[in-house]
């Protein structure tokens, strides 16, 4: 039953990879910056859920929303106001990772001060565990999270192929020289794959605050699993950063059962580095000729 | 141009002047990342000791603390202690976590600046230098205190243990190994975690499968209060146990730890004396709360060597590590706030250990 257990868990632990990661890959893919900020996009949901859900007593819905408010903000305005300024004036792709991460650690710290340094959780019933089985203990917030997962990745799947922004999109992500040729600006563009990109860890964020906690420096974690989880999964692609994150939550709890928990976190970068070996690419990474 | 130039030059003369009474301390504390909750706690401690000394004059200057950050990382501890001894050289630097503290040592000591540490409860903490203190009980003082409790008294004989994965983890599971065999209880797993790990239901499956009767935590920080949340609803309704770092309001506060266990070093608020009454009366009022451990341990830190340095000072001597150490070794005992004590040999304060219960309300019951 261990072992039944070890899965089930790490289905949970995948779905919220799965949901992290895949957000990155979005941005990441569609506009080529390396949004270091993510995390801080995460840190944000989850901190701004907790005070509206958890202190303000807002009610659920409103409380997502408001979640989702913040963080697509964040996600847009750091794009308009920092990125597209440092691409402007032709600044590299180091230039904008640098202030990416500056602007994580501004988050970080801000969030600190406002909220304290402590770890803050979202008390709710859905977190226990029920023993449905003899020594199979499963939270309705397991269900949640893959259910959550499942929805927004269909959601995801039906922006991308069924509408035209999410067809411009897919194209940003392919070949942006060509965007122009289109009439498409791919600096608008740019900014709905932040928007998207940034609400998409809402879900993840919201069900992290009410099974682990959250704190200020969590962005840390968040961003060495998105980073990973694109690689693994081929950059570019959603579905491919989708299943690497499902394939780490998955190793990190089976493997469980084989090794000790002090190892649990390594089998996350042996896969990454299996895959750089041996698959650069990833699940779907894409062959290109330069 | 020339006057206003020459003004402002003499202007940083007089500055320099100013600074250059000032007495400095410093401080090597995790003011950001996962454990800054405690750096927080440790610095209200510093902070009103700090105001104390000066508003009482003791010392003959100002008493000024530098802040560092260490992040309660070894690698950045010891930049943080480089830059307090080489920088700022300072003669005494408070530190906390055992990791940090066994890192920083040996700077500490070549450079002969005295380090303190009020947090830190590794029990290789009592042997790393002369100019290594501890004001705290360390681990192994308190696993011999909770370990007797839940076999004897609460009959609670199989203890599953998990602990982080850096050397007060280590020293722990030693501790743990010993005081269950001497006392016939038995460990029936011992899982270890990385620092920086976050989840932990795969490991409450491993904990649940081992049947213990309860759940020893060894692990500090945010990850301590993720342990217990992740470990009670992932079906532990067994007894939690820890040491002294269940004692922040983080973990007090979280409702899935009401009836956890951890020890501590006896703490007497109500202790007549004038320095224990200033103390807890300011520190009310400062904070809106009572003092836990860690922030009188850190006020009894920045008291001891205010106690040490104008003694010094009364003898004409210059404040530096080697001349605290050698006022330390003479005087036979310091009045810290909760009690007199004196240090042992290794440089380690001895004190008693209490056993608590932390209560619904957050606050806590002692049981022993």
């Amino acid at each position: 039953m261990l072992y039944l257990q070890l899965l089930v868990n790490g289905l949970q632990t995948g779905a919220l990879y799965a949901l992290i990661a895949a957000g990155f890959s979005l941005i990441f893919g569609m506009t080529r910056i390396f949004h270091a900020a993510h995390g801080a996009t995460f840190t944000i949901a989850g901190f701004v859920f907790y005070e509206f859900y958890s202190v303000l007593q807002w009610g659920l819905v409103s409380s997502i929303l408001a979640s989702c408010v913040a963080a697509g903000l964040f996600g847009v305005l750091l794009n308009r106001w920092v990125y597209v300024i440092i691409q402007r004036h032709e600044g590299s792709f180091f230039t904008v990772f640098a202030a990416s991460f500056g602007a994580a650690i501004v988050v970080q710290n801000v969030v600190a001060i406002v909220f304290g340094k402590g770890l803050v959780t979202v008390t709710t019933s859905l977190s226990r565990s029920v023993e449905i089985l003899p020594d199979l203990y499963v939270s309705p917030m397991a269900l949640i999270a893959v259910l959550a997962a499942l929805l927004c990745f269909a959601v995801l799947h039906y922006l991308f192929t069924h509408t035209n922004m999410g067809v411009a999109l897919r194209a940003l992500g392919e070949n942006p020289g060509l965007i122009d040729v289109y009439g498409l600006n791919p600096r608008q563009l740019g900014k709905y794959a932040f928007l998207i990109g940034s609400v998409l860890v809402v879900p993840a964020a919201i069900l992290t605050a009410a099974t682990s906690g959250l704190n200020p420096a969590m962005g840390h974690h968040v961003m060495m699993i998105s980073i990973a989880a694109t690689i693994v999964g081929g950059v570019g692609s959603l579905r491919g950063a989708a299943m690497a994150g499902l394939l780490f939550g998955l190793a990190e709890n089976i493997s469980l059962a084989f090794v000790d928990p002090q190892w649990s976190e390594a089998v996350t970068f042996v896969i990454l580095f299996l895959f750089i070996i041996f698959r650069p690419g990833g699940f779907y990474g894409r062959a290109i000729t330069s | 141009m020339k006057k206003l130039l020459t003004a402002l030059a003499m202007c940083q003369v007089f500055a320099t002047a100013a600074v250059a009474q000032d007495i400095k301390i410093g401080a090597n504390f995790p003011l950001s990342g996962a454990n800054a909750e405690y750096g927080e706690i440790f610095a209200t401690g510093v902070n009103l000791a700090v105001d104390h000394i000066n508003q009482d004059k003791i010392l003959d200057g100002n008493l000024v603390v530098v802040y560092e950050d260490s992040q309660a990382l070894p690698t950045q501890g010891v930049i943080a202690a480089n830059k307090l001894v080489n920088v700022e050289q300072v003669p005494y630097m408070l530190s906390a976590f055992t990791g940090v503290s066994k890192a920083i040592a040996p700077v500490g000591t070549r450079n002969q600046v005295v380090m303190i540490n009020g947090g830190g409860v590794g029990p290789d903490l009592a042997t790393l230098s002369d100019y290594f203190w501890n004001v705290i009980p360390l681990a192994n003082f308190e696993v011999k205190t909770m370990v007797p409790y839940l076999v004897d008294e609460k009959g609670l004989k199989r203890i599953a243990l998990v602990y982080v994965d850096d050397p007060l983890g280590q020293a722990v599971l030693e501790d743990m190994t010993r005081e269950l065999e001497a006392a016939g209880g038995e460990l029936t797993g011992a899982f270890s975690v990385p620092a920086a790990a976050q989840q932990f239901s795969g490991v409450a499956a491993r904990v649940r499968d081992t049947k213990p009767d309860a759940v020893f935590i060894a692990s500090y920080g945010n990850q301590q209060v993720q342990l217990i949340k992740q470990l009670r609803d992932n079906g532990i309704d067994q007894p939690i146990a820890s040491y002294s770092a269940f004692s922040t309001p983080s973990v007090r506060n979280l409702p899935e730890a009401k009836g956890a266990l951890f020890t501590s070093q006896k703490t007497n608020l109500g202790n007549p004396d004038p320095r224990t009454q200033r103390m807890v009366k300011d520190y009310r009022e400062k904070y809106g709360k009572d003092p836990n451990m860690y922030a009188m341990n850190y006020y009894n830190a920045v008291l001891l060597f205010a106690d040490l340095a104008a003694a010094l000072q009364k003898e004409g001597k210059p404040i530096t590590g080697a001349n605290l150490l050698e006022m330390r070794q003479k005087t036979p005992s310091f009045d810290f706030v909760g009690a007199t004590v004196s240090f042992a040999e290794n440089g380690t304060v001895q004190s008693p250990v209490q056993v608590n219960e932390i209560q619904a309300d957050g606050s806590y019951k002692v049981v022993k």
